[in-house]
């Protein structure tokens, strides 16, 4: 296992681009264009843009779900989608169903399983994770018996559970209620206090700016802004009413 | 932080038992397998009313014949739509970006997800011969004849497990690059029949190309029967040709899934 180091990026995108192939017919159609990103060990990045920007590519390819066509992303110094940075890896996916008739501590312990947890650790860690996503309750109760809340925190549980060095979560609050959304945000800060990176894609601008250590703006595959939301936003970062000084600058981005 | 052992064989094979139980226990509550099930059963203790239609065989062949017939069939129904289908759930539900983003190779899982299957086909053939031999044995009784000895019954259930899961692992070949599980039932399907076709090929004919492909004939019991049985030899040789066409198919299955993007 590589250690982190604080010279070594946690998460690197170098001139990462990513097309995609339409149909038969031939084409490609650009979802992500030169995205170059550094984020180190420890740090929150935010990836912001609307439907279609490119955030879950970018998280995907971080992932190893996809390969990138253009540049290269890297984990710790790996090439992401190599077994070496898997396993520095958690990944939430969007709006993922995990099986239904299992538990959520059955579910739990095949991931920590498949990440290759020795028995003597897995036990206990699957316990330390239902409990930090409140759901030790609920925990021998069936998945298809959960509400979504339940399920995105059973999700992160599941993203976290091997320790990973890097969390990737997409759309981690899409869909959830207020105390669900509160709970979920709470459970990424606890991360980042541990020391651990964090990737996620949001629609919501308050909480972003609330957590983020670093944002980064996408539109249409392109990254139009990025840096920390003290260099983003300057030290006028709220206003009394009306839109924050980040959706401000998201919307005057998107805009051209 | 994970301790990395990934590459190792013990590892390896670790992740490969828990994807393929996981795979069995998704499997048994599948609807498709409690019907298949079923209709399994019902099949064959349909062999009782049928047996006026023996085309001239006795009684406790034609159960035998019959049963063993019905079992394949619905064998190859559910290796290919219960592998089609498992595949694509875990791809629809997203749940396979949290299994393959963690150190597990695509080639574990597909075995994984080919040895699942194939417990659940040998359950599935278990439990119908079981429901086949107490109904041979009470015929054997109210008959006061003997269908024959109990090592070719079994022997003829192994050959029905080794066919059925050669289809599932032809389903799984189509599985690693098809857009929809019903394609991929369809084709693992159409790939079942091509596999039957054998007799109908010669070496200079257009279906010269099925020569490549598996011969399923060569596990149907009859011919091997007419042969004077199935002897150890002929069993390991058999043994032997599914196991490298499970490996060439489990290998090609996993080096296409190895480049799919999700």
């Amino acid at each position: 296992m590589t250690p982190a180091t604080t010279d070594i990026p946690a998460v690197e995108l170098r001139g990462f681009g990513k097309s995609y192939r339409l149909g038969w017919s031939g084409g490609f159609i650009p979802a992500v264009q030169a995205l170059s990103l550094r984020l180190a060990p420890g740090q929150v990045l935010g990836l912001l843009g609307p439907n279609g920007s490119g955030k879950s590519t970018t998280l995907k390819a971080l992932a190893g779900l996809i390969a990138p066509s253009a540049g290269h992303s890297l984990i710790m110094g790996h090439a992401a989608g190599t077994d070496a940075a898997r396993a520095l890896v958690g990944y939430l996916p969007e709006s993922a169903c995990f099986a239904p008739h299992q538990t959520g501590r059955e579910y739990l312990r095949y991931c920590a399983g498949l990440s290759l947890l020795p028995a003597d650790k897995a036990a206990p860690r699957v316990e330390a994770v239902l409990a930090s996503a409140g759901l030790g309750s609920v925990a021998d109760r069936k998945m298809a018996t959960y509400s979504k809340g339940m399920l995105q925190r059973l999700g992160l549980a599941q993203a976290i559970v091997h320790e990973p060095a890097v969390v990737l979560l997409d759309e981690p609050v899409s869909g959830l209620d207020p105390e669900g959304r509160l709970a979920l945000v709470k459970l990424i800060r606890d991360l980042a206090a541990q020391g651990r990176t964090v990737v996620f894609s949001s629609h919501l601008l308050a909480q972003a700016e609330e957590i983020c250590d670093r944002i980064a703006i996408l539109g249409q595959g392109r990254l139009l802004a990025e840096g920390t939301p003290a260099e983003l936003l300057g030290p006028d970062r709220r206003s009394a009413a009306g839109p924050s000084a980040l959706e401000k600058l998201y919307l005057e981005k998107l805009r051209g | 932080m994970v301790e990395t052992s990934q590459g190792s064989g013990p590892a390896s094979l670790r992740r490969v038992r828990l994807i393929a139980s996981h795979t069995l226990a998704e499997a048994l509550r599948l609807r498709l397998s409690v019907l298949l099930g079923l209709a399994g059963a019902m099949l064959v203790l349909m062999a009782l009313w049928l047996r006026d239609f023996n085309f001239g065989a006795t009684e406790l062949k034609f159960i035998g014949d019959f049963g063993l017939g019905a079992i394949g069939l619905l064998g190859t129904l559910l290796a290919a739509l219960g592998t089609a289908h498992l595949f694509f759930s875990d791809i629809g539900s997203g749940a396979i970006g949290c299994v393959l983003t963690r150190p597990v190779r695509r080639g574990e899982y597909i075995a994984g997800k080919l040895a699942g299957m194939m417990a659940l086909l040998a359950l599935f053939v278990a439990a119908l011969a079981l429901v086949l031999a107490v109904m041979i044995a009470l015929r054997e009784a109210q008959l006061g004849a003997s269908f024959g000895p109990l090592p070719v019954f079994l022997q003829a259930c192994a050959l029905v497990w080794l066919k059925v899961s050669l289809v599932a692992a032809m389903t799984l070949l189509v599985c690693s690059y098809a857009g929809s599980a019903l394609f991929a039932s369809c084709a693992g399907l159409l790939l079942a029949v091509i596999a039957h076709l054998r007799p109908f090929t010669s070496a200079d004919g257009w279906l010269v190309f099925v020569r490549l492909w598996p011969n399923l004939g060569l596990f149907d019991i009859e011919p091997w029967l007419a042969g004077g049985g199935l002897t150890t030899a002929g069993l390991l040789g058999l043994v032997g040709y599914w196991a490298v066409f499970i490996l060439l198919l489990g290998g090609l299955a996993s080096y296409v899934f190895k480049h799919r993007e999700f």
